[in-house]
């Protein structure tokens, strides 16, 4: 437990996916391209809220690696060292982001009310918000955050892995001063891609708070994750000596944070509009508090904070493999389902639907994630191998 | 102050050597001994074999306590005791007493805590004896006190010369 890692053997292999591995995620890619084209050519109503939901859910896992990734370089944190490819490996989805959200281009019509012209037409108030909600400045507003975040995501993940080969200590300090203006890139970006992605499918609806909710949900189910890959890797071995179940635990802590955090955001922005009872306001969560809705109203407060909450709560909990691998699934499936609340409902108000599309859409996203990570772990070392501060997590450990 | 126990110290330089001894103290079957540092150490809680502390499940008690007492004295306050009609909602709104339910679940929570903390440690500690004004910079102690199992003088004094001690003496903690 708090034995100094001194004796352990540190060992990093070089990463080979499985047979199955890889069959599973070209099976995956498969079944998503063909719901894709059938989507396309037979129920684009159907199609275009599967893709959006599943885009948006993969696309959160691949920003919060990255952010995270920056938030080790913010915070100089020295334990997290050996844990920090891992998460860089998730950022290898975003030019997939990037290209997704284009294609989603060819959908407006089909998702968004304000990209109708017969609606717009028809409704004054969509008419003001035309200076911002238009398809040419969504185009601009997309190709920003997604070249801007792939471009900052290249440099710092490059750094890194140009240190690899030449050990070069100031690209640890490059890196520090990449990270703080990503970050405050990202806050601003990040809001306005989740307002334009999920919020304008209700196009009179606003909650300022919006923003951070989406940005709860992506670090809440990108820590849980991190965990999954990081116990994957070990168990597969990998990787072993370089990171150990303190440095699990820790992320644990950041895990069982982020549920709290994300059940505060999401607590906040009920509460205003709860009491506020103004009728633009409230009519998003009238949708969702009625029909088979309410179900999943009521689920994402119980298994998106309560359960895994108090599931995280004793230490024991959060050294245990076995008992995280269930509370990072968990966390998962909840934020796939957060993400179908935020969209669905906007589409089928009277009942909920989840069918061929929805698993067509989300395994196809799944098998691309998978892909991508696969060909980023191929090709480089699995941990950061001459960090800088790679000795000090080597010497974590958490104390009581 | 006579709750202070008197005992034999062995004073020591490096860090190393500190959670060396306070291991093989332990090994040798004393089990009172304290180890004395200026900062926390990697690896103490093991080598003394201190177990983990009691004040989480404080926290977690008070904290629910102070959720009941939330809910029941919002409950009480704005549907039973004094009832007013906001906004035309129930009398009974649980979202909106969820922040005063909350702050109560941290406050118990949190000074409990603190209570609890300053209890186990036994603070406030009115002027405690000095064994080395040095420990509280840069030198390391282990004290064992003289009821302790096992305790006998001269033994203490050639265990803790054998463990690298730059000085033995006999002390107060």
């Amino acid at each position: 437990m708090g034995e100094s890692n001194h004796s352990v053997k540190l060992h990093v292999g070089k990463f080979e996916p499985s047979q199955t591995m890889k069959t599973l995620a070209y099976a995956f890619l498969a079944i998503g391209l063909i719901g894709f084209v059938v989507g396309l050519l037979k129920n684009q109503d159907r199609m275009w809220p599967a893709y959006l939901t599943a885009f948006f859910f993969i696309s959160m896992l691949g920003l919060g690696g990255l952010f995270w990734t920056v938030l080790q370089h913010i915070a100089k944190a020295g334990w997290s060292t050996s844990i920090r490819r891992l998460s860089e490996g998730m950022t290898s989805f975003i030019p997939y982001m990037v290209v997704g959200s284009l294609v989603l281009l060819a959908g407006l019509k089909h998702l968004y009310p304000w990209a109708r012209p017969e609606e717009v037409a028809a409704n004054p108030l969509l008419q003001h918000k035309a200076a911002y909600l238009n398809t040419g400045f969504l185009i601009v507003r997309l190709l920003v955050f997604g070249l801007g975040i792939w471009l900052f995501g290249r440099a710092i993940v490059g750094n890194s892995l140009k240190q690899d080969a030449n050990g070069d200590e100031s690209l640890t300090h490059k890196n520090l001063a990449l990270s703080v203006p990503y970050v405050l890139f990202f806050a601003l970006s990040f809001s306005l891609f989740s307002v334009d992605l999920i919020m304008s499918l209700l196009p009179l609806w606003y909650s300022t708070i919006f923003g951070i909710y989406c940005f709860s949900g992506m670090f809440q189910s990108s820590l849980a994750f991190l965990i999954l890959l990081m116990i994957y890797m070990k168990r597969s071995g990998f990787i072993s000596g370089y990171y150990t179940i303190d440095h699990i635990h820790d992320v644990a802590k950041f895990m069982k944070g982020f549920t709290v955090f994300w059940a505060y955001i999401a607590f906040s922005q009920f509460i205003l509009i709860w009491y506020a009872n103004i009728p633009e306001e409230t009519e998003y969560y009238i949708m969702r508090s009625q029909n088979g809705w309410t179900a999943i109203s009521v689920s994402l407060l119980i298994f998106k904070f309560i359960v895994p909450f108090l599931a995280l709560l004793p230490r024991g909990a959060k050294r245990s493999e076995s008992h995280l691998i269930l509370v990072s699934c968990l966390i998962l499936v909840m934020q796939y389902l957060d993400v179908f609340w935020m969209v669905m409902p906007n589409f089928n108000e009277n009942h909920f639907t989840f069918g061929f599309y929805e698993i067509a859409l989300l395994l196809g996203f799944i098998g691309l994630f998978m892909m991508a990570m696969m060909k980023f772990f191929q090709k480089h070392s699995l941990v950061a191998i001459k960090d800088p501060r790679l000795h000090e997590a080597l010497h974590h450990h958490v104390t009581y | 102050m006579a709750k202070f126990k008197k005992g034999i110290a062995g004073i020591f330089l490096t860090e190393e050597q500190v959670v060396k001894a306070a291991h093989k103290t332990r090994e040798m079957g004393f089990t009172k001994f304290e180890a004395l540092s200026p900062y926390p150490i990697h690896g103490m809680e093991e080598a003394c074999g201190i177990k983990r502390s009691w004040i989480p499940y404080v926290t977690f008690i008070a904290g629910l306590t102070g959720m009941t007492a939330g809910l029941l004295f919002t409950w009480w306050t704005s549907a039973v005791n004094w009832t007013l009609n906001i906004g035309g909602k129930p009398f009974w709104s649980l979202p909106a007493f969820i922040p005063i339910i909350f702050e109560l679940t941290i406050l118990f929570a949190a000074l409990s805590s603190v209570a609890a903390m300053l209890y186990a440690c036994g603070i406030p500690k009115v002027s405690p004896p000095i064994i080395d004004k040095d420990i509280t910079s840069h030198k390391f102690a282990v004290f064992i006190p003289h009821d302790d199992t096992g305790y006998d003088e001269k033994k203490v004094e050639d265990l803790m010369k054998s463990l690298g001690a730059a000085e033995v003496k006999k002390a107060e903690f």
